[in-house]
């Protein structure tokens, strides 16, 4: 009696198990909208996918692509129509489609491109990421930073990767307020006649910047460097439209010093 | 033992011959690369001057409109290559901001039609480019002369080994581009609106801006504070106010006139979020009104992994356009919320709107058949010319299936497009 107990409760846990995950609870109780990112917007560019609806890549990012397919979506089933995925969308989204989490987050962490379609095989819809990159449409993050980083349109992920590497490398002993900082005068020089127009061609003009010289941009940023930047994009700077920056005690060129100062961070003192 | 001795020094010196070798021909590399972009410039450079001549020739639109892209093109690759070389700060400064200017003017007239301006201005740009030209090819005779040797290049940007003849062109750029292209009466607002110079507030002390940074922000009242001037040489002078209290280590700027807030930035860390995005909303908004800031309207978000950015630009009263460069930024914890930053410089800049009216578009003749509108909005922006511009902002989507997304900024009066943003 006692086995039969037993084999009677595991085989129950085994059904709860084996339940696929494709209910609401599967989301959080979260309403999400334009803006968002994470897990849960993983799971809705999935599941939009699975019915056909999402076309895009599976990046966590709640941007137009996913807003137009959950509007299509909830046209398509008779939902009010706001692009915004609340508890009844979300009921209704889990109802009608299927969701691996682990299969999708798999190939998230992979860095494999993939498609997550209902009805085609999975092993059908991805393709291994060799490092060497791959043609075709992509679908799925690019790295595991692919769903950390959202920027106002017009800067790229491959922007915030270059700032935050001459940020680190040029100020990561620095406060935080001055890491944000130098990547504040970097978008100044993208905004003034007197210097390249490309964040590429501003930190990498000749003599411009001590980490290129000294090969230390190439040094892998912490996170503290790219949030660094992501404050600096969003508006932030804290050197007050500063232009340069120099270190008073290692700084050798005497130009440097007749530009109009305004404030000193940690190490550095910025001027216009 | 000498063998041993022997074998070492051998393997040493081979190692460093090796080494030599590798930088020798890395320097020549970088050499190669800095001359064949000196040689690009300068050849370009007279290309330059000559469609700058070249423009003055035609009465006909079309073939105007030929030169000035060549003019505009031109510029941009001068630009670009003199970018790439190591030549000093100033000196490159200088040559960047007149050759950007030369190209802006070049694209403002075939955008404008004004030939006639153009017209009157050239032959004195074309004489002053050709006089350019001449001093640039004196002082870079030099750097052809290196004999291989990366020496030379580094002599001309060390500050302290003053070069005459870069003097000259930086002297001459400077004085050209001020006679040339003297700053407009946009340009020169914009640049006031930089130095903060509307703001026409008394002054507070240090005392009155700790007491103001503690009402604004009641979370780090008790916390340690460092007051700091900003220095006499700032285009506008303003109180830094670092703080630390407990985990939060931060900073906020007020302006000396008036005590606005400039910037608020705390670092802490973040756990885990436990905050709808509505919510975080309905915070933002709550702090808005703690800052005083309660003429604006929520313009976008967006998530990142340890905090919220969000953005709100302020509404216009006559019309309820919102004036996006009155914007003011808040950075708030996925966690709890928490305040982690306010950006208010523009905000603290009202912008002064002029009147303007706004005559309607049919976006089905407007747009391709492909494209749907997805949302409008009225708003107020930048037209590339320093210019606040009464705008349709038109989210536009083209083709079903791909379903491609575009912000599209169109001036309301003029219907011109002023900008066209992809969205993802």
């Amino acid at each position: 009696m006692r086995l039969g107990s037993l084999i009677f409760a595991l085989m129950l846990g085994i059904s709860i198990f084996a339940i696929p995950q494709n209910d609401a609870i599967a989301f959080t109780e979260q309403q999400i909208s334009r803006g968002a990112y994470g897990d849960d917007v993983i799971e809705l560019q999935a599941r939009l996918q699975y019915l056909g609806f999402y076309k895009s890549k599976i990046d966590g990012k709640f941007g137009y692509n996913t807003y137009w397919a959950l509007r299509n979506f909830q046209e398509k089933y008779g939902l009010p129509v706001d692009g915004i995925a609340g508890a009844k969308t979300k009921k209704t989204l889990s109802g009608n489609s299927d969701y691996d989490e682990a299969w999708v987050k798999a190939q998230l962490n992979a860095g494999n491109q993939f498609t997550y379609y209902g009805g085609k095989p999975l092993e059908q819809q991805v393709k291994t990421n060799t490092g060497g990159g791959g043609g075709g449409k992509s679908s799925g993050s690019s790295n595991n930073n692919g769903t950390k980083t959202q920027v106002p349109p017009k800067y790229t992920e491959k922007d915030v990767q270059l700032i935050a590497n001459a940020v680190y490398g040029e100020s990561r002993g620095e406060p935080y307020e001055g890491q944000v900082a130098v990547a504040a005068v970097i978008l100044n020089r993208l905004e003034s006649p007197e210097f390249p127009n490309t964040i590429s061609g501003i930190i990498f003009q000749p003599l411009a910047f001590t980490a290129v010289a000294d090969g230390q941009i190439w040094l892998e940023p912490n996170e503290r460097a790219k949030e660094a930047v992501i404050d600096a994009m969003n508006g932030w700077d804290p050197s007050e439209n500063a232009l340069y920056y120099f270190n008073p005690k290692t700084a050798t060129s005497k130009w440097i010093w007749s530009r109009p100062q305004i404030k000193q961070i940690g190490e550095h003192i910025f001027c216009s | 033992m000498l063998v041993i001795l022997t074998v070492a020094v051998i393997g040493l010196g081979a190692y460093s011959f090796q080494m030599h070798k590798e930088n020798t021909s890395l320097q020549r590399t970088v050499l190669a690369q800095y001359t064949n972009n000196l040689t690009d410039a300068s050849e370009k450079l007279s290309g330059l001057q000559q469609a700058v001549s070249q423009s003055l020739l035609f009465q006909d639109d079309q073939a105007m409109n030929n030169e000035l892209d060549a003019v505009w093109r031109l510029s941009s690759e001068v630009r670009s290559s003199l970018s790439n070389i190591p030549v000093g700060q100033e000196v490159s400064n200088e040559w960047l901001s007149y050759l950007g200017r030369l190209g802006d003017e070049a694209k403002r007239t075939e955008k404008t039609g004004d030939y006639q301006a153009w017209r009157e201005k050239m032959p004195q740009v074309s004489t002053n480019l050709q006089s350019l030209s001449d001093e640039w090819t004196v002082a870079t005779v030099d750097l052809y002369k290196n004999n291989g040797n990366m020496d030379v290049w580094v002599q001309q940007v060390d500050n302290t080994k003053p070069n005459t003849t870069f003097d000259n062109v930086q002297k001459t750029l400077k004085d050209y581009s001020e006679k040339d292209f003297p700053l407009t009466l946009s340009e020169s607002d914009w640049q006031k609106k930089i130095e903060l110079k509307a703001l026409q507030d008394s002054v507070i002390t240090e005392k009155e801006a700790l007491e103001k940074v503690k009402k604004l922000f009641p979370k780090i009242k008790d916390a340690t504070f460092t007051v700091t001037k900003s220095s006499d040489t700032a285009p506008y002078p303003f109180y830094h106010i670092q703080f630390h209290q407990g985990i939060r280590l931060g900073y906020i700027d007020l302006t000396e006139k008036g005590g606005h807030l400039l910037s608020y930035l705390v670092e802490r860390p973040v756990d885990e979020a436990r905050l709808s995005q509505d919510e975080i909303k309905k915070k933002a908004e709550e702090y808005l009104k703690r800052l005083g800031m309660n003429d604006v309207a929520f313009v976008e978000s967006r998530e990142n992994h340890q905090a919220w950015h969000l953005t709100f630009a302020r509404v216009h009263p006559g019309d309820n356009a919102l004036i996006y460069a009155d914007g003011v930024q808040l950075k708030l914890a996925k966690d709890t919320g928490e305040l982690l930053g306010a950006n208010a410089m523009e905000y603290i800049q009202e912008e002064k709107i002029k009147p303007q009216t706004a005559k309607a578009i049919d976006w089905k003749t407007f747009f391709d058949d492909d494209v749907k509108i997805g949302e409008v909005k009225n708003i107020y922006t930048d037209n590339g010319q320093f210019e606040q511009r009464l705008c349709y902002e038109v989210i536009a989507v083209r083709d079903k299936n791909t379903q491609e997304t575009f912000r599209v900024v169109i001036d309301a009066e003029n219907h011109n497009v002023i900008k066209v943003e992809y969205l993802t």
